[in-house]
């Protein structure tokens, strides 16, 4: 496969962008920490303290509306320092496109350094956090109760903080990539283990 | 004290003890502490046919009345998007047909599109025709077995075999084009499976024509029935707004009167080519959702005949042999067909880096992937905005102040699958 970057995307979605930039720019100095840079379609990197501003901000101003919120979701990059991206998907029926807001959020147990008292599994009061959204869109209640569920972040200020798919004693945040899923990591001679590759977290040490 | 209030007092059913004496109490209680004073808790689901799969509700209610509601879910979780991560792309596509079980071929439209758009490619025009196709008879396969089990809900016993009737003449054509009838992959990562055998666009014409009389003959049963009118007009009505806030799309959003369509907004597939209308409503009640899935499968089947009349031999694969399989007869001579074979097969391929959403209006609304790409031949995060779970959201905000019985015909108006919810 052609390793060579995919080109930017064109067109309307290049525009909505830069309108939505100039926006939050413009109302909202120093909110924005630039694009993250992400092809083919790139996504406006927000400074966690001011994501609730620059959601209300989208949702209310007259020239941009976006009422429509489709998703948060997380991406766990292991090795990484901040490891979380957030990923909000937001869309405007008015101008009839989407837009992605991404807050990048740092594990509280530090990369190589200390863990959790149960890797896998953090308390509460150990998570990381970032503030909830669900005060602007109701319907992102649900969404970051998934996030919470499956990748252990908490949303401070959600009104129903629970798991939502996983059993509520579950232990563990399965989405996480030091989650292991199944199988046994047994020592044999010619590699580290002899579990399926997904007990292997990708970005482990090998 | 008063006669009333010396009634009040004997039936009083706060305290515990009555509910430990009720030998019939297994599975209800009372929730002496809520803010509407002591209620009845009552859980409805997982195992209650009106909630289509394996929904938990609990509910609250004083009387008949629900103050309260919560929905539960997860019964059908299979962490589909854990096993995403560790098959390669195109191991993926039969995952995606078990996620919404009713529309197997959308979920594979929207996997392949979001793929696709990653690697920079664009199938050929008769790949895409027949993916509109497909996509539009799952559309109406789905919308059927809607039709179906809401109707039979509501006591109309024979709209549902009506609409199970139609739907095998749908999943006999699934079966005619791949060997399989509901979870056919058809539809994969640089085209289809296969061209679609001799025959093909014949039994495709023969069911528009089988199918349009029989909507006239849905409504003929249900449109102006006072039975059907009285159990579903004014139910669960909750302005366009809200529903927006709630993340509710489809065609639940456009029975309040929206007209958002994400082929429309954001065509994919040649949408853009196609003459069709979306249907809205105007009071967001269980009615017009009723009357705008009805109206949506004469869309569907207005779609359906026009992308057959455009359909034009040629090839239903992209020519890149890095993602898709080379033709089998090409095995017997090249050298280099036998490669690419065996390592697609073994390793799949390696799409560059990057992160895309791509979103398809599936059945009951958008159905969005968001796709992280580490340049490595498995997905590294692939996320599956789900349009049941944002219905199952919004359930709360229809079912409270109304009577337990409407919740059935709530539920049934809203079209999830909890295969697709829970993934």
């Amino acid at each position: 496969m052609a390793d060579a970057p995919q080109g930017a995307e064109t067109g309307a979605a290049v525009d909505l962008l830069q309108q939505v930039r100039a926006t939050i720019d413009d109302r909202l100095p120093g909110a924005l920490a630039g694009d993250d840079g992400s092809r083919p379609e790139p996504a406006l990197l927000v400074a966690v303290d001011r994501l609730v501003e620059v959601c209300r901000l989208l949702k209310e101003d007259p020239a941009l509306e976006f009422r429509l919120p489709l998703h948060v979701t997380a991406v766990d990059w292991l090795t990484r320092e901040p490891r979380f991206d957030l990923v909000y998907e937001l869309r405007s029926l008015k101008l009839k496109g989407r837009v992605r807001l991404k807050v990048r959020l740092a594990d509280t147990a530090p990369a190589g350094g200390g863990v959790y008292a149960d890797v896998a599994a953090p308390t509460m009061a150990e998570m990381p956090v970032l503030p909830s959204v669900s005060g602007v869109w109701p319907g992102m209640a649900c969404h970051e109760r998934e996030v919470f569920d499956l990748f252990g972040i908490r949303f401070e200020g959600h009104p129903d903080m629970r798991r939502i798919l996983m059993p509520s004693d579950w232990e563990g945040h399965p989405l996480r990539k030091d989650y292991v899923s199944f199988g046994e990591p047994v020592k044999f001679t010619d590699r580290g283990s002899f579990a399926p590759d997904s007990a292997v977290p990708r970005g482990a040490p090998d | 004290m008063s006669e009333l209030e010396t009634l009040v007092s004997e039936h009083d059913v706060s305290g515990a003890a009555q509910v430990a004496s009720a030998p019939y109490a297994e599975g209800l209680h009372h929730v002496a502490d809520t803010p509407d004073g002591p209620l009845m808790e009552l859980n409805m689901g997982p195992q209650h046919p009106s909630t289509h799969g394996v929904l938990r509700l609990v509910l609250r209610v004083e009387g008949e009345v629900v103050r309260y509601c919560d929905p539960d879910i997860g019964y059908l979780h299979t962490g589909f998007e854990k096993d995403f991560e560790r098959v390669t792309y195109h191991q993926c596509t039969p995952f995606t047909d078990r996620m919404d079980y009713l529309s197997p071929l959308g979920n594979n439209l929207g996997y392949a599109l979001t793929v696709e758009k990653l690697l920079g490619e664009t199938v050929p025009v008769r790949a895409q025709r027949i993916r509109v196709i497909l996509a539009e008879l799952a559309r109406i396969g789905s919308h059927l077995i809607w039709l179906g089990t809401h109707a039979l809900d509501l006591g109309a016993q024979s709209a549902f075999l009506y609409g199970w009737r139609e739907r095998e003449k749908i999943l006999e054509i699934n079966e005619m084009i791949s060997g399989v009838r509901m979870m056919t992959s058809f539809i994969r990562v640089g085209g289809l499976m296969a061209d679609t055998p001799p025959g093909f666009e014949d039994a495709v014409r023969e069911f528009v024509r089988y199918f349009r009389p029989r909507c006239d003959e849905y409504e003929d049963m249900l449109t102006s029935n006072p039975l059907w009118l009285d159990r579903t007009r004014g139910l669960g009505a909750v302005g366009p707004e809200k529903l927006m806030e709630l993340g509710v799309g489809g065609p639940v959003l456009r029975a309040a009167g929206v007209a958002h369509d994400v082929r429309r907004d954001e065509p994919y597939s040649g949408y853009e080519d196609y003459d069709f209308a979306i249907p809205t409503g105007v009071h967001s009640d269980v009615y017009d959702r009723y009357l705008v899935r009805i109206q949506e499968m004469r869309e569907s089947i207005n779609i359906v005949e026009q992308a057959v009349a455009r359909l034009e031999p040629g090839p239903v694969v992209i020519d890149n042999r890095k993602v898709v399989l080379p033709p089998r007869h090409e095995l017997d001579t090249s050298m280099e067909a036998v490669i690419h074979h065996f390592k697609l097969v073994t390793e799949g391929f390696r799409p560059p880096a990057g992160e895309l959403y791509v979103g398809v209006e599936g059945p009951r609304g958008e159905l969005g992937y968001h796709l992280v790409s580490d340049a490595s031949n498995k997905p590294y995060r692939l996320k599956v905005r789900a349009p049941s779970f944002s219905l199952i959201a919004a359930i709360p905000d229809m079912v409270v102040g109304g009577l337990v019985a409407d919740v059935v015909a709530i539920l049934g108006s809203l079209d999830f699958v909890l295969g697709d919810s829970d993934r």
